[in-house]
C-alpha cells in the first residue's frame, strides 16, 4: 500500500495538470472553431484525444529504456511507413501524406519526428565523457536523418521535412558539436541555401516570396496572415468572447481549426486567454526540461531535450507564423490544432517525460 | 555548447545543457509574448477597426482584354473604358432603401437590385454587378450621393468594342458575363469570379486563355460604410496578349458587302497555306448589342429567329453540294482509274437505272461528253454513270481523303463535320438498304450528301494547289500544317484545273458569268437542289416559295496557273449557282487584285 502510494506521489503532478489546462483550453477553442463549419471535426478530436490518452499511459507504464534498444527497428518501420505513404497514400491536394481506413486518417511523417528524436538520442547517450561531435560523428547520423526527410520532401511537406531538420540540429547543438566543427557545418548550410531553392516546389516558392514581399501574392497567403493578424489584433486585452470571434465564426479565416487556431484563442480570449496559452505552454516545456535534468541515464535526458526542442519549435513557429513573423508553414499547434496524428504523437510523447520522470526514483 | 577538455559529471553536463534550453525557450517565448502584447494591446484598437465587418476589401482588377486584329494589324476588337456599379452586400444596412434610391437616381429597377443584393448576401464581401457600363451622367450622380449610398460604389473597367460591328461578327465571337456552368468549369484553373467576362463564341472563346491576361489584386481598407479609405496592397494585372488573325479586313468588307444581305457564306482561303483571308456568314448580327446587361427581348429574338443569324455558316451551315462535288468524283474516277479523260459517254438527257429516270438537268441532253466537257458544261448523265462504276464506298474513302465528312480543324469552336454517307451509314440511321440509284445522286452530290462551305474551300485547296491537303487557319501565328498529299497524280489534277478553268472561259461553261479579260479564273458551279423536284415542269424560280429554292454554289480560284487565292461562295436558296453565287466570288477576286495593287503601289511609294 505505501509502495503504491509512493508511485502516485512519483507522478509529475504538475506536468500533467498543465497538460489538462491545454487540452481543455484547445478543446474549447476547437468547438468554437468548427461548431458552425463541421462538428464532426469535433467528436473525432475526442476520439483521437482518448486514443492519445491511452498511447501515453502505455508509455508512461513502459520502461522508456525499452525504446533505447529498439531504435533501430523503429527508425525501420518509419522509413517503410514513409514510402509506403509515396505509393498507397491519399492524394490530398496533390500531396500524399495520409494514409486513409475509412474516416480516420494518418500521417507517418509526424511519427518520424519522435522517432528521430528516439534514434538521435540512442545515438548521443553511446559515447561516454563526450568531447562534442566533430564532423566526421555526424556524417553517419546526417544520412539516417537525411532518409525520411528525403521521403517526406517527396510527398511533399516542406513544413514537416523542415521541423525535423530543425529538432535534429537542435538536439545534435544539445548534445555538443566542436567548435570548428560548427563553424564548418555553418558555412557549409549558408552556401546550400541557395542551391536548396531549387528542389522547392512552385506554391512552396510563392509562400516563402509572399512573405518576403507581401505584394506579390496577395489573395494567397498573405491574405490568411493579413485575416489571422486582424484576428489576433482585434482580439485585444479581454478578447471578444467564447464563440464571439467575428473574424473565425465568419469564415474570413481560412484553416482556423488547423494551423490558425492560435488565432481563435487570441481573437476570443484576447492578450489575456493567449497570453495565459503560451505561458502554460512555456511551463509545459521548462518542466520537460528540468525532468531531463534530473534523469538518471543519458539517454532519458536527451529524449527529454529532444521532446523539449520538438514542442519548443511547433508552438514558436505556428504562434509566430499566426502573428505574422515568419512565413506561412504548416505546422500545427500541439493539442489544440485539430488533427490525429499531431495529437497521438504528442501524447506519446508526454507518457514518455512521464516514464522518465517516473523511474529516475527507482533506480 | 563548448567541448570540455575534463569530463564533467552527467548531473552538472545537463544542467548546463538545461539551462541553454531554458534559455533557448525563454527568448523565443519572450518574442511572442511581446509581439502578442504589442499587436492585442497596443494596436488592438486598429485591428478591432479593421475587424469591425471586416473592414478589408479584396477586389480583383480585370486585366485588360487582348485585342483582336485582321492580318495587316487593323484592330477588329478593342477596349474602351467602362465603369461598373458594384454593390458590397454586408455593407449595405437597409437594402430596400438603397434600392429605391437607386432607381430614383439612375432609373434602376429597385425591386430587382434588392433581390440581386440580398442574393448576394450569401457571400457578404463579393462584389455584385448592378450594372455594367453606366454613363457618366449616372456616374456623377451616384459619386455626389454617395454618403446616401453605403455599399455602392463605381467600378473602373473596361468594355469590349467591335469596332466594325457586324463586320466578322461570326469569326470574332463575343463576350459575355460569366455564368454559373463556366463558372464551374473553370473551377481550379483562372481566376474567374461572378461577374467576370468570358469568351462565348468565336475567336473570343477560342483564344480565350490568349486574350484573358491576369488578374490584378487590391486589398482595400474601406470605412464603416463601405467606401474606400486607403489601399493596403495592390499587384497590377497582366494586359491580355493580342491576336493576329490571317483575315484581310479590306477582302472582308468586300465579300461581306458583295454578299449583301442574302443567307449564305463566303470563304476566301490562300490555297497554298490554308490561310483565310475572308470569312462571312450572314445573316449577321451587330456583337456591341451582347455587351451589357442585354434585354431579355433582344436576345429572344436573337436566338429564336428562324434564320439564325448567330451560326457561323462557315463552318456549322451544312449543304448539299451539288455539282461541286463532281470535281471530287472525277478525281476518284481518275486516280482509281475508272474513266479515262477521253473516254466519251452519250448523254440523252436521263439514265434509266431499274424502273427509274435519272435526268440530267439538260433535258435535250449533252450529246457525246469527255470528262472535260462533263465538266464545264456540269453534264450530270455523265456522273451517273461514273459514279454507278465507281460504287458508294469509294466515292467516300475519296472524299474523306479530301476531308470531306468530317471538321477541318480551324481554330474556330463548334465546326460541324458534315456527311458523306455509305451503305453501313444508311443501316444504322434508317434501317434501310442502300439503293444504286443513291450512288447516281450522291454522284452529282445530292441526296444525303453534306458539305460546309469550308470543308469545300480546304478539298478544293488541295486540288488547285498540287494535291496538298491544309488545314485551315485563320490565326496568324499558327503555321501552316499539311495535313497529307492525296495520291492523284499531278497530270490528272492539271485536268481537273484545265477544265474549271473551261467552266469559266468556254462560251458553254456553266461559271461563264465569271470570266474575265484581266485575269484567269477556274471554278464550278453547283446548283443544290433543297427538295426533289423530279420531273416536275420547270416554273420560273421565283414562283417557287422561298424555302424550296436551290442553293446556289460557286468555288472560283485565280489565277489558274499558281492560284493564289480561293473563294467559296453560297447563297441560300439563291437559284443557280453560275447566276447566282458566282458573282459574289468573282467580286472577291477582283477586290484580292484591288487590294495587292494598292498594297504593291504602298510598297513601291515607300521604297521611293
Amino acid at each position: 500500500m505505501r509502495r503504491y502510494q509512493k508511485v502516485i506521489n512519483n507522478i509529475d503532478r504538475g506536468l500533467i495538470s498543465t497538460l489538462l489546462l491545454i487540452i481543455l483550453m484547445g478543446l474549447l477553442c476547437l468547438y468554437s472553431a468548427t461548431r458552425s463549419v463541421n462538428p464532426g471535426i469535433f467528436t473525432k478530436q475526442l476520439l483521437w484525444l482518448l486514443i492519445g490518452l491511452t498511447s501515453m499511459v502505455i508509455f508512461f507504464a513502459m520502461d522508456y529504456r525499452v525504446l533505447k534498444n529498439i531504435h533501430w527497428p523503429l527508425y525501420l518501420i518509419t522509413v517503410v511507413l514513409l514510402a509506403c505513404v509515396l505509393v498507397f497514400g491519399r492524394d490530398i491536394a496533390g500531396a500524399r501524406r495520409w494514409f486513409t481506413f475509412g474516416h480516420v486518417s494518418f500521417q507517418p511523417s509526424e511519427l518520424a519526428k519522435i522517432v528521430l528524436v528516439i534514434w538521435i538520442a540512442s545515438y548521443g547517450s553511446k559515447k561516454k565523457g563526450i568531447q562534442g561531435y566533430n564532423i566526421r560523428d555526424l556524417i553517419f547520423p546526417f544520412v539516417v536523418i537525411l532518409l525520411p526527410v528525403a521521403l517526406i520532401l517527396l510527398e511533399p511537406d516542406l513544413g514537416t521535412s523542415g521541423i525535423i531538420i530543425l529538432i535534429a540540429t537542435g538536439l545534435f547543438l544539445t548534445i555538443g558539436i566542436q567548435g570548428s566543427s560548427l563553424v564548418a557545418l555553418t558555412s557549409m548550410v549558408a552556401i546550400s541555401l541557395p542551391a536548396g531553392w531549387l528542389f522547392l516546389k512552385d506554391y512552396q516558392r510563392k509562400r516563402i516570396l509572399a512573405f518576403l514581399d507581401p505584394t506579390q501574392d496577395p489573395l494567397g497567403s498573405s491574405y490568411c496572415t493579413i485575416q489571422s493578424k486582424i484576428a489576433i489584433g482585434s482580439g485585444r486585452l479581454l478578447g471578444k468572447g467564447f464563440l464571439h470571434g467575428t473574424q473565425t465564426q465568419l469564415r474570413f479565416l481560412p484553416e482556423h481549426h488547423t494551423d490558425f487556431i492560435f488565432s481563435v484563442v487570441a481573437e476570443e480570449w484576447g492578450f489575456i486567454g493567449a497570453g495565459i496559452l503560451v505561458l502554460l505552454y512555456l511551463l509545459l516545456i521548462t518542466k520537460i526540461i528540468s525532468i531531463g535534468t534530473k534523469a538518471k541515464d543519458r539517454f532519458g535526458a536527451l529524449v527529454c531535450f529532444g521532446i523539449a526542442i520538438y514542442f519548443i519549435l511547433h508552438v514558436f513557429i505556428n504562434i509566430a507564423m499566426a502573428l505574422g513573423i515568419i512565413p506561412v508553414v504548416g505546422v500545427p499547434l500541439p493539442f489544440i490544432s485539430y488533427g490525429g496524428s499531431s495529437l497521438l504523437v504528442s501524447m506519446t510523447c508526454i507518457g514518455i517525460v512521464l516514464s522518465i520522470s517516473w523511474r529516475r526514483f527507482i533506480f | 555548447m563548448k567541448p570540455r577538455v575534463t569530463p564533467i559529471p552527467i548531473e552538472i553536463e545537463f544542467r548546463r545543457k538545461g539551462v541553454f534550453l531554458m534559455a533557448f525557450v525563454g527568448i523565443l517565448f519572450s518574442v511572442i509574448l511581446v509581439r502578442l502584447m504589442y499587436m492585442q494591446v497596443i494596436k488592438g484598437e486598429y485591428y478591432t477597426g479593421l475587424s469591425r465587418n471586416n473592414r478589408i476589401r479584396i477586389m480583383g482588377i480585370r486585366a485588360p482584354r487582348g485585342r483582336i486584329l485582321d492580318r495587316n494589324g487593323i484592330v477588329l476588337a478593342d477596349n474602351r473604358p467602362s465603369y461598373d456599379l458594384i454593390a458590397i452586400p454586408k455593407d449595405i444596412t437597409d437594402i430596400g432603401r438603397v434600392a429605391t434610391r437607386l432607381s430614383r437616381l439612375i432609373g434602376l429597377n429597385a425591386k430587382e437590385t434588392a433581390e440581386k443584393i440580398r442574393k448576394g448576401l450569401r457571400k457578404p464581401y463579393t462584389p455584385v454587378y448592378l450594372d455594367r457600363d453606366i454613363t457618366f451622367k449616372k456616374m456623377a450622380r451616384v459619386e455626389t450621393e454617395s454618403y446616401d449610398l453605403p455599399g455602392i460604389s463605381i467600378d473602373p473597367s473596361t468594355e469590349r468594342d467591335y469596332v466594325y460591328k457586324d463586320l466578322a461578327c461570326h469569326v470574332l465571337g463575343f463576350v459575355g458575363e460569366i455564368s454559373k456552368k463556366e463558372l464551374d468549369a473553370h473551377r481550379g484553373e483562372g481566376d474567374y469570379t461572378i461577374g467576370d467576362l468570358i469568351g462565348k463564341t468565336g475567336i473570343e472563346l477560342e483564344c480565350e486563355d490568349t486574350l484573358r491576361g491576369k488578374k490584378g489584386k487590391k486589398i482595400l481598407e474601406v470605412d464603416a460604410i463601405g467606401r474606400r479609405q486607403k489601399v493596403i496592397e495592390e499587384s497590377i494585372p497582366t494586359p491580355g496578349k493580342d491576336v493576329m488573325l490571317t483575315i484581310d479586313k479590306r477582302l472582308q468588307v468586300i465579300a461581306s458587302d458583295s454578299l449583301g444581305n442574302r443567307a449564305g457564306a463566303v470563304v476566301a482561303i490562300v490555297p497554298s497555306t490554308g490561310e483565310i483571308l475572308a470569312m462571312v456568314s450572314k445573316p449577321g448580327f451587330d456583337t456591341n448589342m451582347f455587351l451589357g446587361p442585354i434585354a431579355p427581348g433582344v436576345w429572344k429574338k436573337v436566338v429564336e429567329d428562324p434564320m439564325h443569324p448567330l451560326e457561323n455558316r462557315a463552318l456549322r451551315g451544312q449543304y448539299p453540294p451539288g455539282s461541286i462535288f463532281k470535281i471530287f468524283v472525277a478525281l476518284a474516277g481518275l486516280s482509281d482509274n475508272v474513266i479515262k479523260p477521253s473516254k466519251e459517254i452519250f448523254c440523252p438527257g436521263y439514265l434509266d437505272l431499274g424502273s427509274r429516270r435519272f435526268l440530267c438537268w439538260k433535258r435535250e441532253g449533252h450529246g457525246y461528253v469527255d470528262l472535260k466537257r462533263a465538266i464545264i458544261e456540269s453534264c450530270d448523265v455523265y456522273f451517273y454513270h461514273l459514279g454507278k462504276d465507281l460504287g458508294i464506298e469509294r466515292i467516300k474513302t475519296f472524299a474523306n481523303l479530301l476531308g470531306l465528312g468530317m471538321a477541318t480543324g480551324i481554330e474556330l469552336p463548334n465546326e460541324v463535320s458534315g456527311l458523306i454517307p455509305d451503305e453501313d451509314w444508311k443501316q444504322r440511321r434508317f434501317h434501310r438498304s442502300w439503293q444504286k440509284g443513291e450512288t447516281l445522286i450522291t454522284a452529282i452530290g445530292q441526296g444525303y450528301v453534306l458539305v460546309t462551305p469550308l470543308q469545300v474551300a480546304k478539298a478544293m485547296s488541295a486540288v488547285v494547289n498540287g494535291g496538298y491537303l491544309y488545314t485551315p487557319r485563320i490565326i496568324a501565328s499558327d503555321s501552316p500544317r499539311i495535313e497529307k498529299q492525296i495520291p492523284v497524280p499531278g497530270s490528272y489534277l492539271d485536268i481537273i484545273k484545265d477544265a474549271m478553268r473551261g467552266v469559266v472561259e468556254d462560251p458553254h461553261g456553266t461559271g461563264r458569268m465569271v470570266r474575265d479579260s484581266m485575269f484567269s479564273i477556274g471554278g464550278k458551279t453547283g446548283t443544290a437542289q433543297v427538295v426533289r423536284k423530279f420531273e416536275s415542269k420547270r416554273s420560273d424560280e421565283k414562283d417557287i416559295p422561298y424555302k424550296y429554292r436551290d442553293h446556289a454554289w460557286f468555288v472560283g480560284f485565280s489565277p489558274v496557273e499558281k492560284p493564289e487565292i480561293l473563294v467559296v461562295a453560297i447563297v441560300e436558296h439563291g437559284g443557280h449557282g453560275g447566276s447566282i453565287a458566282a458573282p459574289v466570288v468573282k467580286d472577291v477576286i477582283k477586290g484580292y487584285y484591288f487590294i495587292k495593287g494598292m498594297d504593291n503601289e504602298k510598297i513601291s511609294k515607300g521604297n521611293k
